[in-house]
Order: structure tokens, then C-alpha cells, then sequence
């Protein structure tokens, strides 16, 4: 008996290794994923890609709103060394400008109130950089997205040619 | 010392397996898991104020990225899932629903309607939705069913949904919201109306 208590108990220790391994990575795993399967459809790194309206023939990403319009931009720090600058043009109605790190955790917002946004994404390193447009990413990897209220096809219409002026490039 | 060696490789593949395990059913990542259970629920609507967050649990990370990635965090939207009427029954496409309801404390809302795998439904009815734009400033309501409605009533479609959830989407919520959302927002209801089978 007493020959089966040290493998027990590293059988124990596996278990918790195993739950807090498969626990945190979760999220990194289905955010690759899901980055991955957003480029293969066409949403390019370091620049907006405009989404079709979200319907049931068209949807890429779990729970899409049909009353938003979305522009996204994959990004990755390690390639962009001075970063990134990220602009969402100006449109009424509600907008916003949000950014998703690796963990999948939303770490900024910015709504646009009618008015043009315009930021610098930069690694956490560069933290020492000062100035009021710059936005630190918690990894090198992420997602950006901009959301405008669009209820109707005539709103989808309107805002898309707006967005075609939103920006997300290396600078 | 070889059977030593298989045994330790053997506990540690189990234990790493079983603790996989119950990781993912803990998250309710595991397939066919409709957990309801969340930190706030508002009448059977469920809610996590955390959720998008650096603030959320690694349980509840988890769960967001396989059932609500890329969420907001809750300075721009916080959401609800109902995925059962008002008498506890599961949401299926097999029955009618009544949902009613009256003026939310966020700047924009909308419910909208996902089938189990968190997908918006195959179907092309282009009634998916209802949000604040059509529901005036006050009392509201919408019919949630397979087939619109005979009249001009409000129609959220639930063809080729199987048994689905609503999602109550609050945009730009007040501070008091934020603070004491069971105080502040009156959860819209779910009335079952009719079936044309029995709820399981």
C-alpha cells in the first residue's frame, strides 16, 4: 500500500496542474482560434476589414448583435515594433473603439460621441511614453473592433461608407 | 524501476486529464452545457458585471470567450442571458412567447435571440432582434415565435432555433445601474403564450 501513496499523490498534483493549465489557457486557445479563423476569412493584420451585416448567413464570432455594424483589426505588436496608429472615424449615432488582448479581456474603450477617435497602440513596455493618445496593451497579440449602431440596412449603407476612413496601421 | 516509471507516467496522464476535465465543466465549457446560474439574475436574466474584464474570474473568462467573445467591459455594455420563460420552462421554438417590457437605464439596448451553440439561427427571417429604436419610451413587447405574427405585432424569430436564449444588451448603462443593477433595471418578462408541444 504504502508504495502507491507517492505516484497518488503525484496523480493529485497533476490534477491541479492540469485544471489551472487548462483554466488559463482557455481563453488564450479560443482567442487564437478565433483570430485565426478571422483572417482566413479575410480580416487582415494592421488594418479594418468592414463585416458584412451580421446575420445567420454571415456571422463569424459567437453572439453578434444584428443591430451593429463591425470593423475589426487583428494586430501583433511583436511585428509593428514602434506600434500602432488606430483611428475611428467620425459618425453619429453610437460608436465605439475597443481593444481585446490575448486573454480576451477588453482593456480599453473609447466611445466616439460623434467624433473622431485616434490612438497609438503600444506594448506594455512602453509604458515610460507619455501623451494622452496612447493606449498599452497588456500582449502582442489581439483584436480590435469598432461597433456603430446600425438597426437598419439604410444605417449598415450609410455607416459603411464611413468606415471605409477608419485606420489601424503600423506606424 | 520500469513499472515504477509507468505508473507515475500513468497518474500523471490521468491527473492531467482529470484535471482538464474539470476545468472546462466548472467554465461550463463542456458540450450541451447551459448553465444559468451567474452572479447577478434579474428575474431569470443573468448577468455578470465582470464579464470582458481583467476583473473576471478564470472561470468566467473562459466561459465569455466560448459563449460571448469579445464582450465589453461593463463601462460600455453589460449584458443578460434568459435562457427560460417565466415559469422556469426551457426557451424552445416550439412555443410562442410574450416579451414585455418598459425603458432601460443605458443609453442604447437590444435583445436578441441564440441558439445553443451561441450562433444567431439559420433561418433568413431578418427578425432576430428588437432593440430601443423601435420601442418607443414606454411599455413595449414582442412576440418571440417560429412564424411572424398575423398582426403588426413586434417579432423576434425563433425558427430553426431548437431550444435558444434571449441576450439583453445594455450599452452605455448609468452609474446607478452599474451600482445596483437589480435596483435599477426592471428585467423585461417572458411569457409563455402557446406550444405546439409539450415543454421538456
Amino acid at each position: 500500500m504504502k508504495k502507491f501513496v507517492l505516484p497518488l499523490l503525484f496523480g493529485a498534483v497533476m490534477v491541479v496542474v492540469g485544471h489551472f493549465a487548462a483554466l488559463y489557457s482557455a481563453p488564450n486557445v479560443i482567442m487564437t482560434g478565433a483570430m485565426t479563423m478571422l483572417s482566413e476569412r479575410g480580416v487582415p493584420l494592421h488594418a479594418f476589414s468592414f463585416a458584412p451585416r451580421p446575420t445567420p448567413q454571415t456571422q463569424t464570432v459567437v453572439r453578434p448583435s444584428p443591430d451593429l455594424a463591425y470593423s475589426a483589426c487583428l494586430y501583433d505588436l511583436d511585428a509593428a515594433p514602434r506600434g500602432l496608429r488606430v483611428t475611428m472615424a467620425a459618425s453619429e449615432g453610437y460608436s465605439s473603439l475597443s481593444f481585446f488582448d490575448a486573454s480576451t479581456n477588453n482593456f480599453v474603450t473609447i466611445r466616439g460621441e460623434g467624433k473622431e477617435a485616434s490612438v497609438r497602440l503600444l506594448p506594455q513596455s512602453a509604458s515610460a511614453e507619455a501623451g494622452d493618445d496612447i493606449v498599452l496593451s497588456p500582449s502582442a497579440k489581439g483584436i480590435i473592433l469598432i461597433r456603430r449602431l446600425t438597426p437598419t440596412q439604410a444605417d449598415y449603407d450609410a455607416v459603411a461608407a464611413i468606415a471605409a476612413d477608419d485606420q489601424c496601421g503600423v506606424i | 524501476m520500469l513499472k515504477r516509471i509507468a505508473i507515475y507516467a500513468l497518474t500523471g496522464i490521468f491527473g492531467l486529464g482529470l484535471g482538464a476535465y474539470t476545468a472546462l465543466a466548472m467554465s461550463g465549457l463542456l458540450p450541451g452545457d447551459r448553465r444559468a446560474e451567474a452572479a447577478i439574475d434579474l428575474d431569470g436574466w443573468m448577468g455578470d458585471l465582470t464579464q470582458g474584464s481583467a476583473d473576471a474570474s478564470p472561470y468566467l473568462r473562459a466561459r465569455i470567450a466560448r459563449h460571448g467573445l469579445l464582450a465589453l467591459a461593463k463601462s460600455e455594455a453589460i449584458y443578460f442571458i434568459r435562457a427560460t420563460d417565466d415559469t422556469g420552462e426551457v426557451l424552445s421554438e416550439d412555443c410562442t412567447y410574450r416579451l414585455a417590457g418598459g425603458p432601460m437605464p443605458a443609453g442604447w439596448w437590444s435583445v436578441t435571440l441564440y441558439n445553443a451553440d451561441s450562433f444567431l439561427p439559420d433561418n433568413t427571417d431578418q427578425a432576430l432582434s428588437f432593440d430601443a429604436s423601435r420601442a418607443g419610451d414606454g411599455a413595449w413587447s414582442a412576440i418571440v415565435s417560429p412564424v411572424r405574427p398575423d398582426d403588426q405585432s413586434n417579432w423576434i424569430s425563433s425558427r430553426n432555433a431548437g431550444q435558444f436564449d434571449l441576450t439583453l444588451r445594455l450599452y452605455m448603462p448609468d452609474a446607478e445601474t452599474l451600482n445596483a443593477p437589480a435596483q435599477a433595471i426592471t428585467a423585461p418578462s417572458v411569457e409563455r403564450v402557446s406550444c405546439t408541444k409539450e415543454p421538456s
